[in-house]
């Protein structure tokens, strides 16, 4: 018997076969001892995997939210929220960049200025709150050349009111302001505070608006998927 | 139970429907399960397993044989849990007995419906056929389980695997004559209500 005889064997069995293939095979079945012996074999493995007892399922396999992933469905308000929330902190983030960028260029445009531009360097900064700093910030280098502001400033007569406010750097420094821009007096007043720092381009109460916006929009987003995945179970 | 409607509103993501649908198939899918993977705890993760992926891909269903597209799914399922067998071996089906040997009727096996007796013989056929089973090539094993335990027809058959009409019959023919074969050193084990019948009807 060959694997084609076994094949249609198999398939009469399951009367899966073609009624001429039929006719055919069992008009050799009658003949064929060896045929009609491999029919019952087969018929006889079949019928025994038939008996085999169907199990009920151990337990039931119904499926979970959780266990498909689905998440609740969220507010149509949920968006907005996440959008104002992400943006907000964003403009956030990006305020402390541009105060942190505009006070290094600040300081760089200054050490132009040193080199040989220090009247270009205000008028760079022509902005109110850059021009403390670039006085500030012309004290030291009015420092470094104390031989030559000596003699200008030992030429002037000494008055009752800057002997007492000035310290010889912020003098060197106000004469200084003096040899490069006469007409700005009030910058040489200026000058005798070294250490304060320029105003950020953005306000420290807008950054404060962008994080209570932030925290409070995302607060919101929380409490929403709390509620949702409430109401869900 | 309107599977169709069911199965719309699944894929829909209704999971209620869904489950309905499971309800229904879950002892189908589960004995194919344990027939291919011949262990009931693997046979219970790979039918969970074949859920889950069932209903994140029934958008996929585009009809045909609800039945057959669960079957391929839990078959997929099976072979996955074979692989990582293959990788990690796992203790045997059987459980020991105080001597150290396999329990050949483990008693988490029973039916409660059955005398002693009739329980004894009914454990004594499954194993055996069991034992049959487990030696047939994964592929001959595959198609026996749907077409001869679940009676599934050849077309849905061919269509669960996704090969050839012609190819499922010469491996339904080929693994039930090494059934026959293996099913033969039995013989004497298998009581006489189970024994191979002889001269039966033509269907």
């Amino acid at each position: 018997m060959n694997q084609r005889d076994l094949e249609l064997l198999s398939t009469y069995l399951d009367g899966q076969l073609r009624p001429a293939d039929s006719t055919r095979l069992e008009a050799r079945l009658k003949t064929d001892p060896e045929l009609a012996s491999a029919l019952s074999d087969l018929r006889s493995a079949r019928a025994l995997l038939r008996k085999l007892p169907q199990r009920r399922a151990p337990r039931n396999f119904t499926l979970s939210r959780k266990m498909v992933g689905q998440n609740p469905p969220l507010p149509r308000a949920y968006p907005w929220f996440r959008f104002a929330t992400a943006l907000a902190t964003l403009l956030f983030i990006f305020s402390f960049g541009v105060n942190t960028f505009g006070q290094q260029m600040a300081s760089q445009t200054i050490g132009f200025g040193r080199g040989g531009g220090g009247g270009e360097s205000t008028q760079l900064f022509s902005a109110p709150a850059a021009a403390p700093m670039a006085a500030a910030t012309q004290a030291p280098a009015a420092t470094e050349a104390p031989l030559q502001m000596a003699p200008v400033a030992t030429q002037l007569p000494p008055t009752a009111d800057n002997t007492i406010a000035e310290t010889p750097a912020a003098k060197s420094a106000g004469d200084t302001a003096n040899a490069v821009n006469p007409n700005q007096p009030q910058v040489q007043s200026e000058a005798q505070n070294p250490i304060q720092s320029p105003a950020p381009l953005v306000p420290s109460l807008w950054q404060i608006v962008l994080a209570i916006i932030a925290i409070a929009s995302a607060a919101f987003m929380f409490v929403m998927r709390q509620l949702s995945a409430r109401r869900w179970k | 139970m309107n599977e169709q409607a069911l199965i719309t509103d699944a894929q829909g993501g209704n999971l209620d429907a869904f489950n309905t649908l499971i309800l229904h198939y879950q002892d189908s899918v589960f004995n194919t399960a344990l027939r291919i993977l011949g262990d009931e705890d693997q046979a219970a993760d790979a039918s969970q397993e074949a859920f889950i992926s069932a209903f994140k891909s029934i958008a996929s269903f585009r009809g045909g044989s609800f039945k057959g597209w669960l079957m391929r799914t839990v078959t997929n399922a099976c072979y996955d849990e074979l692989r990582r067998q293959k990788r990690r071996p796992t203790t045997p089906l059987e459980p020991d007995t105080e001597d150290g040997e396999e329990m050949d009727s483990p008693r988490w096996l029973a039916d409660p419906n059955m005398t002693p007796a009739q329980q004894a013989e009914a454990d004594e056929v499954e194993h055996a056929i069991q034992h049959c089973l487990n030696n047939l090539p994964l592929e001959f094993k595959t198609v026996v389980v749907m077409a001869d335990l679940q009676g599934m027809d050849y077309t849905e058959v061919a269509a669960a695997i996704r090969v050839p009409l012609g190819t499922i019959k010469s491996r339904l023919a080929r693994a039930r004559l090494r059934l026959r074969e293996c099913l033969q050193g039995f013989a004497e084990l298998l009581p006489a209500s189970y024994r191979l019948e002889d001269g039966m009807n033509v269907p």
